[in-house]
């Protein structure tokens, strides 16, 4: 079985049952997507399969051969952060970092298919993502803030620590 | 100062957004690393009649095979430190008493070979009748929980001089307080217990060095109580471990007390080799620590404006079938049941209770989130009861700075008043004009009836 | 593993269907979502798992009054793209990510779960009238969804699921705990070709019809009067999610919902 993750493509010796999660983390070391419950329930363990966002606890990797898998990531580096995941780190919308990978391809997912959801669509879309630190209401900030155009200097925001650090075009 | 009001980002947010952080399941030693499984009792009382692992010792891919007897100290109390006696085996010896309780552990190439062995290790039980209401516990026929008896038999000092079974709290005169009430409102709250879910589960992961010292990489809270642990079960002093604090996926409590790192450090020690164990999600559940479960009756003297002159409480802690940090939850939770309220008179009496069920740990608030929402709920029942306005009972009795609180301490910045000020404000609840101008300042004027000030200045514990 | 599955990857339906044979011996996964799960919590031990994802049996055909739907379709295929009561059901399960992977056909066999009864789509099937086409010993048989779900999935391999297209439907549910608890109770109701039907998920093992509320609506009751019959139809059970209590008092007002949303005027 092959599958592409994050732009390179790697040829599998997991057995065909195993979840695309733990061929991802034990055969491929890429760590990003997390175990939460292995049963669904917690949304840790979303990636992106040929662009619809997925559990991949519970897909068997016999399902997903010669799939374009990206994790959290290949969304971007610390440096060269995806919008979503300066907008998290801008809006302290991941506090222990467990449900962040899960929430953010999520919600990039999201955006794609609706670029302007309301906050109840926000909502909805991340349902079936658990986060037990944040209360939530920081998550569907960030989601807001990418979906109304806020852009964020991702390198910035890292380097910054005893600065302020403000999203471009945000109002306040 | 450049720090104080600004916007900073999180120092450990880059790694969080990007997948980059590494929480101990992420981490991968060039050596790799065996797996461990546990072997868990499936009932919630049993003596062990006979154990034999012989077979899933010969099983493939089974390194090493753990029971009490290779712990080099197999009970230690989380407590120890406060001169609290020991009462939990680390692994089973010859009985259990809560559901899930380790009683050996297994270390192999797989998870996979580790979880067979496990499955193959012969144990036989002779089941007992557990014991899960707290308040059947004092019964004379009830089940017997503990080998202390079915509740703590000490608060404070050693065993050998059990010193009082029960935490009390006195303060005042009860008695004048109910004699001179208007009316007597009681309540009853059971607060239940809560898993604390955290979306990480315990993992840990034990490299044994050539030097002989014991690294893990643990999930913990609290990095030197859990080396503490580690170090004393092993038998060695601190500096024979070293625990590297990785990311913790979430822990609320929960996390205080993990016995994961200890048995995958037992396992390291014995299989020479690195050993991670991770819990899966159904361990979590099952296995690990929950916030106490709570009985508390109360009865309150009020006067019909709304004075709460004295309160009476007795609380059952539901510390499960081990102490842990029980006496110090229990103790925590007796201080406090005045809530944010200065009450005059107070008796408050708590019992420690073990039963059958997981051991209770930390768990956000230890033991004082059950104070407030019965100090809470109780304001609400007096105001519903006398017809007032609860904002105006939290006001008129809030903690005022100089108040003593029935642990004696004295209140240099009770923040009662401007809270529930907020609060009203917040929920559009428009105060009397008196109860709007109130501030945390000692008490003093018209609010305040004389006899209640004389009331005020009593004092004293238990 | 002590032992792995062989894992058969059918390319067509025919393939699937030969592969399954009588289905001894054999897990069908659909999306994965019920079975997978199972394996990781050590709970399923099958020797041979048959993959549908690659078979050809999704898609949703619309034509002459019929509505057509392969097994493999996803939930998430069904919302918009079927009637009423089985679009907003198929809408209320999970989140997008599960209802993107979980299929018609598998929550068509989804027996009772440990804790609660499962299977969101059946009570608006029983609604529509379906028919289920499977294969398995004897070749293919058409039957209706009630008589299926009556006799359990085992030995069979759901193809494709068929039904009228209703003139109105509707659909109402409790409000549920968590996106991926399973629904606390649903009422399901469909004007067919053959009358009004009613159906019920939540109060039993599978969905169930409600006859006697169809009865009574059709000898002239009222609305009020006809969702109280529901209780002469199913039986609710405490489980992991509500009490039977509750249930019990929350159906008949869930039905009345229901007919009322479908047009049924209020008494």
């Amino acid at each position: 079985m092959k599958i592409t993750v994050n732009g390179a493509e790697h040829e599998l010796a997991s057995p065909p049952l195993t979840s695309l999660l733990n061929a991802l983390r034990d055969e491929l070391n890429v760590t990003g997507p997390k175990v939460g419950c292995q049963g669904g329930n917690c949304g840790t363990c979303t990636v992106l399969v040929d662009g619809e966002p997925r559990r991949s606890c519970l897909l068997p990797l016999a399902m997903v051969d010669g799939a374009e898998v990206t994790t959290i990531e290949g969304l971007g580096t610390p440096k060269r952060m995806h919008p979503m995941q300066a907008a998290f780190h801008f809006y302290y919308g991941s506090q222990c970092g467990f449900c962040a990978p899960g929430m953010i391809t999520a919600s990039v997912a999201l955006l794609e298919r609706n670029p302007n959801p309301t906050r109840k669509q926000i909502q909805n879309a991340l349902g079936g993502h658990i986060c037990r630190c944040t209360g939530y209401v920081k998550i569907i900030d960030a989601v807001e803030a990418v979906a109304r155009g806020e852009s964020f200097d991702g390198a910035e925001l890292t380097r910054s620590r005893g600065g302020e650090a403000t999203p471009k075009g945000a109002s306040a | 100062m450049k720090a104080i009001g600004a916007r900073l980002p999180r120092y450990e947010g880059a790694g969080h957004v990007t997948g980059q952080t590494l929480f101990v399941d992420d981490i991968r030693l060039p050596q790799g690393n065996l797996w461990a499984k546990a072997l868990r009792s499936p009932h919630h009382s049993a003596r062990i009649t006979s154990f034999d692992a012989s077979k899933a010792a010969s099983l493939p891919g089974v390194h090493a095979i753990i029971t009490h007897a290779d712990v080099p100290r197999n009970v230690f109390g989380h407590l120890a430190f406060l001169g609290v006696p020991a009462d939990e085996p680390l692994l089973a010896v010859d009985e259990v008493r809560y559901l899930g309780q380790p009683i050996a552990a297994v270390a192999a190439d797989s998870e996979e070979a580790a979880q067979a062995a496990v499955d193959a290790i012969e144990v036989e039980y002779e089941e007992r009748e557990p014991l899960f209401d707290m308040r059947k516990a004092f019964d004379p026929d009830a089940p017997k929980a503990h080998h202390w008896g079915n509740w703590l038999p000490y608060f404070g000092g050693e065993l050998e001089n059990a010193g009082p079974d029960r935490r009390r709290i006195r303060k005042g005169d009860l008695e004048w307080a109910f004699e001179k009430a208007d009316t007597i409102v009681k309540g009853v709250y059971r607060p239940a217990a809560i898993e604390h879910a955290p979306l990480e589960t315990q993992v840990a992961l034990a490299v044994p060095e050539p030097s002989g010292r014991m690294v893990v990489y643990s999930c913990t809270q609290a990095m030197h109580f859990s080396a503490g642990h580690v170090a004393a079960h092993l038998g060695v002093p601190l500096n024979g471990v070293k625990l590297v604090s990785s990311a913790v996926g979430g822990g609320f409590g929960g996390k205080v007390d993990s016995s994961s790192d200890t048995i995958a450090a037992v396992l390291a020690l014995k299989t020479e080799r690195p050993v991670k164990w991770r819990w899966t999600r159904e361990e979590e559940f099952l296995c690990s620590g929950t916030r106490a479960a709570w009985h508390i009756e109360v009865a309150d003297a009020v006067t019909k404006d709304g004075w709460i002159l004295g309160r009476k409480t007795l609380t059952l802690h539901d510390a499960g079938a081990y102490l842990r940090h029980s006496s110090y939850a229990t103790t925590k939770h007796t201080f406090h049941c005045a809530g944010a309220y200065t009450i005059p008179n107070v008796s408050f009496l708590a019992f420690a209770v073990f039963t059958n069920r997981v051991p209770s740990t930390a768990m956000r608030g230890f033991g004082v989130t059950s104070t407030s929402f019965l100090a809470e709920m109780q304001v609400n029942r007096i105001a519903k009861v006398l017809d007032l306005d609860p904002y105006e009972v939290r006001l008129k009795n809030a903690n005022r700075i100089g108040d003593t609180m029935p642990n004696t301490v004295v209140l240099k910045d009770p923040s009662t008043v401007p809270v529930v000020q907020a609060i009203a404000e917040h929920a559009g609840i428009e105060l009397a004009p008196e109860y709007k101008a109130m501030t945390w300042e000692p008490r003093t004027g018209a609010v305040l009836p004389e006899w209640l000030v004389e009331q005020q200045a009593k004092g004293g514990q238990d | 593993m002590s032992h792995t599955p062989v894992v058969l990857t059918p390319a067509s339906a025919d393939q699937a269907v030969s592969a399954f044979g009588d289905g001894s011996g054999v897990t069908v996964i659909g999306g994965g979502t019920i079975v997978m799960p199972e394996i990781a919590g050590r709970r399923a031990s099958f020797s041979k798992a048959l993959l549908l994802s690659g078979a050809g049996l999704a898609g949703i055909t619309r034509q002459g009054g019929v509505v057509r739907i392969g097994a493999a379709t996803t939930l998430q295929a069904l919302i918009g793209a079927t009637p009423d009561p089985l679009s907003t059901a198929a809408q209320r399960v999970g989140d997008y990510e599960i209802r993107g992977q979980a299929t018609i056909g598998g929550n068509l066999c989804a027996g009772p779960g440990r804790e609660t009864p499962r299977g969101d789509l059946q009570a608006p099937l029983i609604a529509l009238a379906a028919s289920v086409r499977t294969a398995g010993a004897g070749g293919e048989q058409v039957q209706p969804v009630e008589d299926f779900l009556e006799s359990g999935p085992a030995g069979r391999l759901v193809l494709e699921v068929e039904f009228s297209e209703p003139t109105r439907g509707a659909y109402t549910s409790m409000g549920r705990p968590h996106t991926h608890v399973y629904t606390v109770l649903s009422v399901a109701c469909a004007e067919t070709p053959e009358g009004l039907r009613v159906a019920i998920g939540g109060a039993g093992p599978t969905g169930a019809r409600a006859p006697s509320v169809e009865r009574a609506l059709a000898d002239g009751a009222s609305v009020e009067d006809a969702a109280a019959r529901v209780l002469d139809d199913v039986e609710p059970q405490d489980d992991a999610l509500a009490s039977a209590w509750y249930r019990r008092k929350a159906l008949p007002a869930l039905v009345a919902r229901a007919l009322a949303d479908i047009g049924k005027e209020s008494g």
